[in-house]
């Protein structure tokens, strides 16, 4: 296999939902930083190596505003990462008071508080697979686990009433999809009207919750803008919930496609599921794309110049399966030496939501391992329907533990 | 074993919490790293290490 000389157009073509195209192997080897195509037919570089990927996270020469935003790459047709966010002038100084504002809420000490909140949701929504799993006998994990869970959680984070899951999840849906072009856009004003309702109707009686805390915090900071407010809390909304649903759902997958996987974290599931979560978050692959940046300044990096204004995607898929850094890099293997990975990003952008997102994949993975150890997936990998959206993954995930 | 952080690179991911909470800890007001043991004993090492690697600011050193 070689690498066209035209440029590669994005995406690259996936096998199926767990493995990444082969191109992305060589692509590593022969040009880690490659120009490329995005799906909106713009110019960008892919950036795929840990090496480079890493570097790029860390580097305060790019960032995520474009100081000329009519004039930059776009990347996809989605409503999410599709180019450039937030005042070129003032980036820098806007993340650092977000990260100060948010930062204490989501604390690895506060999510270890949730962890027993998060049992015993977690318990219940199981009492009801199993109870329907009697009358049925197939029941989907996505729709009685993956997804309620997060959703739960992220609502009694911000303050948002569960009730209108529904809602927000399909404006969520809509807003990442890629196949719906400018109805994508739409989504996304309408969550910001359904964000401004929310807010509004809390300013009268602000409670424990961070919403109320931007709220106060806006209100008390004349530079801090009404509408970049809003836009946070659709994005902490929207990732709060997406990314986890989608991540449990891939790492049942791996876990079920493979009984070995299955069964060994089964005959130890408080000992080994941290590993196994760090491998899910190593290993699972969702969307095509990858982590959206521009150059502020012109800089030479591994054969290639960048150049100012330029678009990046960085590959974080491609960049957790480099063999220079990873041994037997494709595999699903928890015992494996290297603990690190970039599933949640890395320097100034790094996950907030990363240690809430852990405390909730292993209280999933735990529970699941001890409660329905004979679990099995009730279709094949192939027939299983994925998301044609940004943040990927699977709409279903049917399983069963009826005896074969 | 000595340690030395960094709170003005510090992003408050709280990752080294999660690798060494008997090292490590997030300060309630604004979540950035509060070292609890500048010098553990030298079988922590090893999480101390993984600490300071996972550390998305690099805002941890370990000097042995």
């Amino acid at each position: 296999m070689s690498i066209d000389a035209e440029r590669l157009k994005l995406p690259l073509a996936r096998p199926n939902v767990l493995d990444l195209a082969p191109l992305y192997e060589v692509l590593r080897r022969e040009a880690p930083i490659a120009p490329v195509t995005t799906p909106a037919g713009d110019p960008a570089w892919l950036v795929t190596r840990y090496e480079e990927v890493r570097l790029l996270l860390g580097d305060k020469r790019f960032g995520r505003s474009h100081p000329e935003p009519d004039k930059a790459s776009r990347i996809s047709t989605s409503a999410v990462q599709d180019g450039p966010t937030g005042e070129y002038a003032t980036e820098e100084a806007d993340h650092t008071r977000m990260r100060r504002l948010l930062t204490p809420a989501f604390s690895a000490k506060r999510m270890r508080l949730l962890g027993e909140n998060m049992e015993r949701l977690v318990d219940a929504c199981l009492d009801q697979l199993i109870a329907e799993h009697e009358q049925t006998g197939v029941v989907d994990l996505h729709r009685g686990l993956a997804f309620p869970l997060p959703v739960a959680m992220i609502c009694g984070l911000l303050g948002v009433p569960e009730e209108d899951n529904e809602l927000f999840a399909s404006l969520s849906e809509r807003m990442a999809s890629t196949e719906i072009g400018e109805e994508a856009h739409a989504a996304r004003e309408e969550f910001f009207r359904y964000m401004v309702g929310l807010v509004e109707g809390k300013r009268g009686q602000l409670g424990e919750d961070v919403i109320s805390d931007l709220v106060r915090a806006q209100a008390e900071d004349p530079s801090f803008d009404y509408v970049q407010m809003v836009r946070l809390c659709v994005g902490l909304l929207f990732a709060g919930h997406e990314t986890t649903v989608n991540r449990i759902g891939l790492g049942v997958l791996f876990l079920l496609t493979e009984r070995s996987r299955w069964d060994a974290l089964v005959a130890d599931p408080d000992g080994r599921v941290d590993a196994v979560v760090e491998e899910v978050m190593r290993l699972g692959a969702p969307g095509d794309l990858g982590l959206l940046r521009y150059a502020k300044e012109d800089v030479d990096l591994a054969g290639v110049t960048i150049h100012a204004g330029d678009a990046l995607v960085l590959s974080i898929n491609a960049a957790n399966r480099d063999v220079t850094v990873y041994s037997h890099a494709e595999e699903f293997d928890p015992d494996r030496p290297e603990r690190t990975h970039l599933g949640f990003g890395h320097g100034a952008h790094f996950c907030i939501g990363a240690s809430l997102a852990r405390t909730e994949l292993r209280v999933v993975f735990a529970a699941l391992a001890k409660r329905l150890p004979q679990m099995r997936l009730a279709k094949e990998l192939d027939q299983l329907q994925v998301r044609a959206t940004l943040t990927g993954g699977v709409a279903e995930l049917p399983v069963t533990w009826r005896s074969a | 074993m000595n340690i030395v952080v960094d709170q003005g690179k510090c992003v408050g991911a709280g990752q080294c919490v999660l690798a060494a909470d008997d090292v490590f800890d997030q300060r309630d007001d604004d979540g950035l790293v509060d070292l609890l043991d500048a010098s553990p004993p030298a079988e922590r090492l090893a999480d101390v290490r993984h600490a300071a690697a996972v550390c998305p600011a690099s805002a941890i050193e370990v000097r042995v």
